[in-house]
């Protein structure tokens, strides 16, 4: 029995959002009701997807070789999903430069302390001035908009 | 040989100070913007329309105008240097302007040959739309959904020019992206689709977010493979080789050889795309590069070949000219930028339509005479811009040269940081490195963009699949085709509906 890795999980779950689209496309959106309904062609995408996945899966059982993991991707993902987290609890703007601070000094460890100076006002001036300012974003607050 | 004379005396009106100032200006701003990965030309003309409020119409419209021209060009930059396109459009340059860029170590040549192409490509467009835009416009009109049905089949189907060694994968994350567009407002009958209950999915994923995110995180992530593999060495090189400079930006003789056909090619081919409602540069850059893909490129194409640069860069930039066809002869935007455009128009007392270029045949003929300027002065500014002093960021390269850190960011430009200022994303769907290329289309990225545009939405999907540690990105072309699709089904099924719709 061949050992199901990444490679056969992935059309796998490409498989199961096919069935979940196709599945309210039929249902809930409909297909056709004298005319095309909203799910008509999500719907027949969708079943080419589920069969494309299943046509997928079983060409990746043939391959042997399997994907190396690197603990440094990882923490890159990590890097991602922990600024989404503290952007809930402090804003997009402040995570955005303890992240910076973060990365710089504790997993680089020892960039000099003017660099990291450099690249937040960098940032700054990227982040406030362009978005913030100029093209006036909205930037969640996160918790601290209760404060506000 | 009227509309040549027109197109003099509409040199006549363009060629003053204030309107040349002004053409110079929108020149440097569009491309600063274009530039930034993210606004892309419809927020770029939309952010800087307040500025043009105090000119006159001419004046402020050849201004918007050549900010709008220049836009497509700064596009190209992120996508050459940084793997990042600064719109849509540019999506298609990054296939082989950044593996030309840091692969080949020709970043200035890259930047230069998507100026000239683009230069080629707009000046085609220009041509074809001073002495036959209102008849293009026509015959765009005439496109109903049963062509652009059609139109749009061909290009998905055309997957398999593109798909490379494994068709089955392709179509996954085709199928994948195509439904992931199809989330939000249901372009027909306006219900939403696939939101999930979530309000922020009601209007779709946006395209830019989605392709800067995506493609930015996948950078990293590269990144940080590459540091750990000789990374003292990749520095090294990276400082020696890939700065720019202007000996280095200047394109051989052969060089031009090579440019020259696909920009021709695509040139007309982006014109023709141009002129149809909805269609756009997007769409133009894609068909062009589809296209290329059946001509013989010295170098296979994204390996960082000229040819796969100048085809979709000609392609869109001459698909912005021609958008401006059914613009001002009908009153109806190809794009969203164009939409933004007639707002200005109307803004400034214009209607465009049919009695345009008679009643205003002087505002007409000084926009047209004011794009070729536009091109020129892009082209001149692009060039200045794309060669900048040694100490410049490099092709993308950002390397501390202690740390060798990574950062996603801005460009900067200091002695001893090179920033990789390169946000290339892509959906780490099994956390597969890039150059390990096991399970190459579902361990990239697919993209997916839904745009509203001109009150219709027009969705695309997109995927991205890497071959080799190059990126080879195959666009499935979904611009309109559902809702299109639908009216197709129901002209077959003789629903008089459709029929009355037409009437």
């Amino acid at each position: 029995m061949k050992k199901i890795g990444s490679k056969q999980l992935i059309p796998l779950a490409t498989a199961l959002i096919g069935v979940v689209f196709a599945v309210i496309g039929f249902t809930q959106l409909g297909f056709w009701d004298k005319e095309p309904k909203p799910g008509f062609f999500p719907s027949i995408i969708a079943i080419v997807l589920v069969i494309a996945s299943i046509a997928a899966f079983f060409q990746t059982l043939k391959e042997e070789e399997q994907p190396n993991y690197n603990k440094n991707e990882l923490m890159v993902i990590g890097g991602g999903l922990s600024l989404i987290a503290g952007t809930f609890l402090v804003g997009l703007i402040p995570m955005v430069f303890l992240y910076v601070l973060f990365w710089l000094k504790v997993i680089e460890k020892g960039t000099p302390w003017k660099d990291i100076i450099i690249i937040e006002l960098i940032v700054a001036v990227i982040v406030l001035g362009v978005f913030a300012g100029w093209l006036q974003v909205q930037f969640p607050w996160g918790m601290l908009e209760m404060l506000r | 040989m009227e509309n040549f004379a027109m197109l003099f005396q509409g040199f006549g009106t363009a060629l003053t100070p204030m309107n040349i100032g002004a053409c110079l200006l929108g020149a440097v701003l569009g491309l600063v913007v274009g530039a930034m990965p993210g606004i892309g030309s419809l927020a770029g003309v939309a952010l800087l329309l307040p500025l043009t409020y105090k000119f006159n119409p001419a004046t402020a419209i050849i201004m918007l105008g050549a900010l709008y021209y220049s836009n497509m060009y700064g596009g190209a930059f992120s996508a050459i240097l940084l793997n990042i396109p600064g719109d849509s459009p540019a999506v298609v340059t990054t296939l082989d302007g950044y593996p030309m860029a840091t692969k080949r170590k020709r970043p200035g040549q890259a930047l230069m040959t998507a100026n000239t192409a683009s230069f080629v490509g707009g000046i085609i467009g220009m041509v074809i739309l001073t002495f036959m835009g209102p008849g293009l416009a026509n015959l765009g009109l005439k496109f109903g959904p049963s062509e652009m049905t059609a139109l749009l089949l061909i290009a998905m189907t055309s997957i398999s020019w593109l798909v490379g060694e494994n068709p089955v994968k392709g179509l996954v994350i085709t199928a994948l992206g195509i439904l992931l567009a199809s989330m939000g407002m249901d372009t027909l009958s306006g219900a939403p689709r696939y939101e999930f209950g979530n309000m922020y999915l009601l209007g779709g994923i946006p395209f830019t977010p989605f392709v800067i995110g995506a493609v930015g995180f996948a950078q990293v992530i590269n990144l940080i493979n590459e540091r750990d593999s000789d990374n003292e060495k990749r520095a090294k090189n990276a400082d020696k080789d890939t700065k720019l400079s202007i000996r280095g930006s200047v394109l051989t003789g052969h060089d031009l050889k090579r440019l020259l056909p696909p920009a021709l090619r695509s040139g007309f081919l982006g014109t023709f795309v141009g002129v149809l409602p909805g269609a756009g540069a997007t769409t133009g850059s894609f068909m062009g590069y589809a296209i290329q893909k059946k001509f013989k490129s010295e170098e296979e194409l994204g390996t960082g070949a000229i040819e796969g640069i100048a085809a979709s860069e000609a392609a869109n930039n001459a698909a912005a000219a021609g958008a401006f066809a059914p613009l001002l002869a009908l009153g109806i935007p190809g794009s969203g930028t164009g939409a933004v455009l007639l707002g200005g128009l109307m803004m400034w007392g214009l209607s465009p339509g049919p009695l345009l270029f008679e009643n205003e045949p002087e505002f007409c003929w000084g926009l047209i005479a004011s794009l070729f300027m536009a091109n020129l002065f892009t082209l001149i500014v692009a060039v200045c811009d794309s060669v900048p002093d040694q100490n410049s960021v490099c092709a993308g390269q950002i390397y501390d040269t202690d740390h060798h850190s990574g950062l996603c960011g801005g460009g900067v430009q200091h002695e001893q940081l090179y920033v990789w200022c390169y946000c290339d994303v892509y959906f780490r769907c099994g956390g597969i490195s890039a150059e390990q290329e096991q399970f190459p289309l579902c361990s990239n990225a697919f993209v997916v963009c839904t745009c509203s545009d001109s009150g219709r939405q027009y969705a695309q999907s997109i995927y991205y699949f890497r071959r080799k540690s190059q990126y080879l990105l195959y666009p499935a072309h979904y611009m309109c085709t559902d809702a299109y699709f639908c009216r197709y089904c129901r002209l077959l099924d003789g629903k008089t509906a459709f029929v009355e719709e037409e009437s």
